[in-house]
């Protein structure tokens, strides 16, 4: 009999648990959010390390893992908060080609206040340097459709960060 | 052109939590590996509060429940229920405070999709927070698999759609009708009337215009109820007339434009509903500036 693949979860906890914790904590700045959020990365881990193919278990599959289920917090988040982040993003469309030089401090204040379904799109994106297409399968959404939603993001990223007065 | 968002990726820090999170979660992580495999963490599904719910048969549940998640933000309850033959029996989704049961087709006890027995005879009523989150749920819906049977416009009950689901059930997304923006610097917040007869003019307004009345806060003061923007009227008004009131973001701040640009300023005044004062622009007509 062979033995459960899940249990190697145990064997690299120690060395992937700050990577885990670091990667949340830096995307969600928020403890006892990355806390949550890490703690559900190592449980779903158990399920998803028993799968067919097996996964490699590594410090990058877990980010993986984790990347999963900060995702579907923004997406539990949009849904909960919908109503409000539309008011706001509705309001701002340009095709201005932008060329400044980011403030991250600025930026990273700006991400907090953006609704979480563009917050989701841009740090997937540019946070981790993801490709729209894999932002996609993050977001559960077609890559057409995550076009849209990041050119949105854009925009509302852009007009919060020019006005940072108007977010709240 | 270089993206400027570029320039925020960040590479991952580890960060190491608090060590007495770190060793609670390798416990919990040692008793997930233990735990018989097949059984769920979940805890105990609470009954519902409702007093109606829906109880959906489907021609494929498990698709169903994805659709349901991926449309409408549907969150699992619990775990299906399979039956021998590996039909769903039973399966329970929360949307928003409302749980909606389903179930496969049982066609021998009548239990027939919409899609099988050729059309719905009912439709389910979906209610979002706004009138924009018709538009994103009908989006979602769409893309998650559903036929757009009427697309999203606004009525006088609020905006609304008409999806069907890959089941064929038919659903009716709804929103009450946007709400009025609350006004912001600069804007018109309220309009007083000053009449020097309050019942006359409550009299002609009222078959005029369909105004009706409520009793203010001073003696003789009105509120007319419903307008946009909101509006009152006092009697006793030696020079009858209708003021302005603009809302500001700094009084103090407004107060001294006025004065600076040949206006007169009167002193701010708390009310209830905010600091309010008198004004008189450079060419003599009266209005006031609220802070709320």
């Amino acid at each position: 009999m062979r033995p459960d693949p899940a249990l190697e979860l145990l064997e690299v906890y120690d060395t992937a648990l700050p990577h885990v914790h670091g990667y949340l904590l830096s995307r969600c700045r928020d403890r006892t959010l990355a806390q949550d959020l890490t703690a559900e990365t190592f449980l779903a881990a158990v399920t998803a390390a028993r799968q067919q193919p097996m996964p490699a278990i590594t410090t990058g599959w877990l980010i993986g893992v984790a990347r999963h289920k900060l995702a579907d917090h923004w997406r539990r988040v949009e849904r909960e908060q919908r109503g409000l982040q539309l008011v706001r993003t509705t309001a701002y469309q340009t095709n201005d080609p932008w060329d400044v030089e980011i403030d991250t401090v600025v930026a990273h204040q700006v991400l907090d206040a953006l609704g979480a379904h563009h917050r989701a799109a841009l740090t997937l994106r540019y946070l981790d340097g993801l490709p729209v297409a894999q932002v996609a399968e993050h977001l559960g959404r077609t890559v057409h459709a995550t076009e849209a939603l990041l050119v949105r993001a854009r925009s509302a990223f852009r007009a919060a960060y020019e006005n940072p007065e108007g977010v709240r | 052109m270089t993206d400027p968002l570029n320039t925020l990726r960040e590479p991952i820090t580890p960060v190491d939590p608090d060590p007495a999170f770190a060793a609670e979660l390798r416990s919990r992580l040692e008793r997930a590996l233990l735990a018989p495999q097949g059984a769920t963490m979940t805890t105990t599904v609470e009954t519902p509060s409702q007093t109606l719910g829906c109880y959906l048969a489907v021609n494929d549940a498990r698709s169903a429940l994805d659709f349901y998640e991926l449309a409408f933000g549907a969150r699992r309850r619990g775990e299906p229920i399979v039956m021998d033959d590996g039909r769903i029996g039973h399966a329970e989704l929360t949307i928003g405070d409302s749980v909606l049961m389903l179930a496969d087709e049982f066609a021998e006890i009548g239990l027939l999709s919409p899609r099988t027995r050729g059309g719905a005879s009912q439709s389910l009523y979906l209610r979002v927070s706004e009138p924009d989150a018709v538009d994103v749920t009908v989006r979602d819906a769409v893309e998650a698999g559903a036929r757009l049977e009427r697309a999203a416009a606004d009525y006088d009950y609020g905006r609304n759609a008409v999806v069907v689901d890959p089941s064929g059930h038919r659903w009716m997304i709804s929103s009450a009708p946007a709400a009025t923006p609350a006004p912001k610097h600069g804007d018109l917040a309220y309009l007083t009337h000053a009449v020097a007869d309050s019942g006359r003019a409550r009299a002609f307004y009222g078959a005029v215009l369909g105004w009706t009345f409520t009793p203010g806060r001073v003696q003789d003061g009105w509120q007319i109820e419903g307008t946009n923007p909101p509006a009152g009227m006092h009697g006793g008004a030696a020079q009858p007339g209708i003021e302005p009131v603009y809302q500001v973001d700094d009084l103090v701040a407004a107060l001294a434009a006025v004065h600076d640009h040949g206006g007169q300023a009167g002193e701010p005044r708390q009310q209830p509903y905010g600091r309010i004062a008198e004004c008189i622009d450079d060419q003599g007509t009266h209005f006031q500036l609220l802070e709320p």
